[in-house]
């Protein structure tokens, strides 16, 4: 057994004990798991690795605790169920053609940030009230709203693995528009229909009309928007028609939950802000020990380990490890995946046509925001939906999973053929 | 165990062991920001002046580097020596110091910048683990150089946007905003390290230097290893050069500058200069993503057993066995390369323009079968 496995092996161990036994956060599971691999690795007590192996997430926490102040902000200012309440009563005669809309609108903000994090905690929460009334179960409305925030952070224009792969094997990021269309609009669609119609179809609108809350939009009229207007304009003035400088997604949630304060019901802002920063602390801890652990492995040796493990298998059945290990190491960060095993792999996959592969590996890579113990997807989505444990949104997703794997491995496999085709 | 009993203690324990945490940490990246790496000049060297003085943005910050002269007694053509764009692939780095303490120029005039990226040597990627210090042996005692990051450190240049959108209208990720080698031809007053690319733009330019270098090295599973990449108005020499590398032993191929990648120095430094412009790789098994522990040993050495597992399975682009790729032998490659395109400018445009002649550092040879090693070329 070779040294990296055994340290690799204590360090899961020492994680599992941590989590199951101890019942500690996962957070200081991740941590004290990577100090047992800096023992067991003969690297004494590194400090300076531990804390610098965190820096990789500093911008992520940023974007989500300011997002979720944003989320929190429009939940008590009543914005939320203006929303719903409007979109229902439009919409409820076509429940297929609504739950495509709202598809896409949970997308949208993923497209322009590549973050599934922003698109599950601004419009996935906003989204999630108008899912619940329409007769959707809480879990499934997470799991159409994680899968959502997947499709949004693969769909075009930006999509940071595939620039985060391409970047390893300077592949500019260009021409990847149509073949990352082609992977994520078909299976936007098949998600939300699976998860969503059935329980959509049975909806009785006379039940849920009553259950509509009218009097917002009456007493505030459209002004109740305004902070999500905010969100939208600044997204699109910066993101896609760069008219004005990039302020970033952590000052654009801070500036439209500003505005979110005098445009609807009155409410504590530092009562709600702590609560937003309560609720995302535990993510945040996770992010912080994983990245503690991802440096002790590359300290230690077991990333290299984990890696050549997968590309040494036979030439057969690389194409299936990549489709199981990048979406496994996604566990600790899905643009870590998109890094350490996309970029060996897309070098593997030479062969094939590069844009298309680099384009399936990051759609396959996606599929590590989904999976715990960071599942920063899953976890919003259970969040906004009110879900108490996201292994319940894991297993609803488990269909749709599978779906984008097998999808994202044919296409990987015949690249040459579909780009040849466009 | 009623836990709740004890909050108060539980935090207070927290909130020092967080502090000691952050003191003992903040230590270690404060004093490696501030290190200075000594280079001792040799008598190649006639003077000095700072990067800033073709960006005034640059002076006082952390971006500013050191510009060595290396002036011939007989006129000449003029070659810029770029190494430490990236400090995380030290033999750029170390050849450019290589050529500071022991070189002398015969003809024509040498600009050599050790610290291209300075910021980029302040600091190491996070996750990748990175020793601060690889040692090297010379007669003078042991000598500690830094192996930094790809990037900028982004204490001096924080946030990266989601995407980085260079001028060119090309896009990449966010973060690549902090990789000197993608923001070139530079913007005066943009972010620090677009202050860099510009004022080594404007100096090669003002200066009217005839030919660049930029020294990189790359992981052995990188296609474009052991390559020289040369803007099209450069080809013809760097064919020169080439036939002279595999006559000397260097196995080196030749890759054209692809139009469509931006950012790069042999593409922006081409394109917006007169220069002939040239980068060189070798292939750095500390770089890439499929080696074991990192430690000072697998920068130096280059030995590695999932590597020499890839190059079974037939994953490198590089030669790799049980020896390794050392940093001696990637220096050398670096130095030769060196010499033999000086030469093949002097062949091609000597007349006009004068020849660049370079002598006292090592050759490939040397740093190979010769017997010898880097440290007996520093002082």
């Amino acid at each position: 057994m070779s040294t990296e496995l055994i340290i690799f092996i204590v360090m899961i161990g020492v994680f599992m004990l941590c989590c199951f036994w101890a019942k500690l956060p996962v957070g200081v599971a991740m941590m004290l798991s990577a100090v047992a691999g800096c023992i067991v690795g003969g690297k004494g007590l590194p400090v300076r690795h531990l804390v610098e192996g965190t820096f990789s997430y500093i911008d992520t926490i940023l974007v989500i605790s300011t997002a979720m102040v944003f989320m929190k902000v429009v939940e008590k200012s009543g914005a939320l169920d203006a929303l719903s309440t409007v979109i229902i009563k439009r919409f409820h005669r076509y429940p297929a053609i609504l739950l495509i809309l709202i598809m896409l609108v949970i997308m949208f903000p993923g497209m322009i940030t590549g973050s599934s994090t922003a698109a599950v905690l601004s419009a996935g929460s906003i989204m999630a009230p108008v899912l619940l009334l329409m007769g959707i179960d809480t879990v499934s409305a997470a799991a159409i709203i994680a899968m959502g925030g997947l499709m949004g952070m693969v769909a075009p224009p930006v999509n940071l693995p595939a620039m985060i792969i391409g970047g390893g094997i300077d592949v500019p990021f260009v021409g990847f528009g149509i073949p990352l269309l082609l992977l994520t609009i078909p299976i936007a669609i098949f998600s939300a229909l699976f998860l969503g119609l059935k329980p959509a179809s049975k909806m009785d609108y006379s039940k849920v009309e009553a259950k509509l809350n009218t009097e917002i939009t009456e007493k505030y009229g459209i002004r109740i928007y305004i902070p999500l207007v905010v969100l939208i304009l600044l997204m699109a003035l910066t993101k896609i028609f760069k008219v004005i400088p990039d302020i970033g997604m952590p000052l654009m949630f801070v500036v439209s939950a500003a505005v979110g304060m005098f445009t609807g019901r009155k409410f504590n802002i530092f009562q709600t802000i702590a609560e937003a920063v309560h609720s995302s602390l535990p993510v945040m801890g996770i992010l912080m020990g994983v990245g503690m652990f991802i440096q002790i492995m590359t300290l230690t040796g077991v990333r290299g380990f984990i890696v050549m493990t997968c590309l040494g298998l036979p030439e057969s059945v690389r194409l299936i490890a990549a489709g199981i290990s990048i979406p496994l190491f996604g566990a600790v960060s899905s643009f870590g995946a998109a890094s350490v095993l996309g970029v060996p792999f897309s070098l593997a996959f030479l062969n094939m046509d590069t844009v298309y592969t680099i384009a399936g590996l990051s759609f396959i890579a996606s599929l590590g925001d989904m999976m715990p113990p960071t599942a920063l997807a899953g976890i919003f989505a259970a969040q906004v939906t009110g879900v108490e444990k996201y292994t319940a949104v894991l297993k609803k997703c488990m269909i749709p999973m599978i779906v984008m794997v097998i999808y994202g491995l044919i296409f990987i496999y015949f690249s040459k053929s579909i780009a040849a085709f466009f | 165990m009623n836990l709740k009993k004890y909050k108060h203690a539980i935090t207070a324990v927290c909130v020092l062991g967080s502090l000691a945490v952050a003191g003992i940490a903040g230590k270690d990246f404060y004093d490696f920001r501030h290190y200075e790496e000594v280079i001792i000049p040799g008598e190649g060297v006639t003077s000095t002046f700072q990067l800033s003085d073709y960006n005034e943005n640059l002076k006082g910050t952390f971006g500013d580097t050191t510009v060595y002269v290396m002036e011939g007694e007989k006129e000449g053509g003029s070659f810029l020596v770029l190494g430490g764009t990236h400090p995380n692939e030290p033999s750029g780095h170390m050849a450019a110091i290589t050529m500071i303490e022991s070189g002398k120029v015969e003809a024509g005039t040498v600009y050599v910048i050790p610290r291209t990226d300075n910021s980029a040597f302040t600091h190491n990627d996070a996750q990748e683990a990175s020793p601060h210090f690889f040692h090297i042996e010379t007669e003078s005692g042991t000598r500690e150089f830094v192996f930094g990051s790809r990037a900028s450190n982004p204490i001096d240049q924080w946030p990266d946007p989601d995407v980085y959108t260079h001028q060119s209208g090309q896009t990449l990720s966010g973060s690549e905003m902090r990789n000197i080698n993608r923001t070139y031809p530079g913007v005066k007053d943009g972010t620090l390290t677009e202050q860099i690319s510009y004022a080594i733009t404007n100096m090669i330019t003002t200066l009217d230097i005839d030919m660049e270098m930029d020294l990189h090295e790359a992981s052995p599973e990188y296609p474009t290893v052991n390559a020289t990449v040369a803007h099209e108005r450069a080809m013809d020499m760097a064919s020169m050069g080439i036939l002279e590398l595999q006559m000397a032993g260097v196995d080196m191929s030749l890759e054209p500058s692809p139009v469509t990648l931006r950012g790069l120095t042999h593409r922006e430094l081409g394109d917006h200069t007169n220069t002939l412009a040239l980068l060189m790789e070798t292939g750095n098994p500390s770089q890439g993503r499929l080696h074991g522990a990192t430690s000072e040993e697998l920068i130096i050495d280059g030995k590695d057993k999932f590597y020499e597992k890839a190059a079974e399975l037939g994953y490198l682009y590089i030669p790799y066995d049980e020896n390794g790729a050392s940093l001696d032998m990637r220096i050398g490659r670096h130095l030769q390369g060196c010499v033999e395109y000086m030469k093949a400018f002097s062949d091609m445009y000597g007349a006009e323009k004068g020849e660049i002649i370079m002598t006292g550092i090592p050759s490939y040879e040397d740093l190979t079968s010769g017997g010898k090693t880097i440290g007996d070329y520093l002082n």
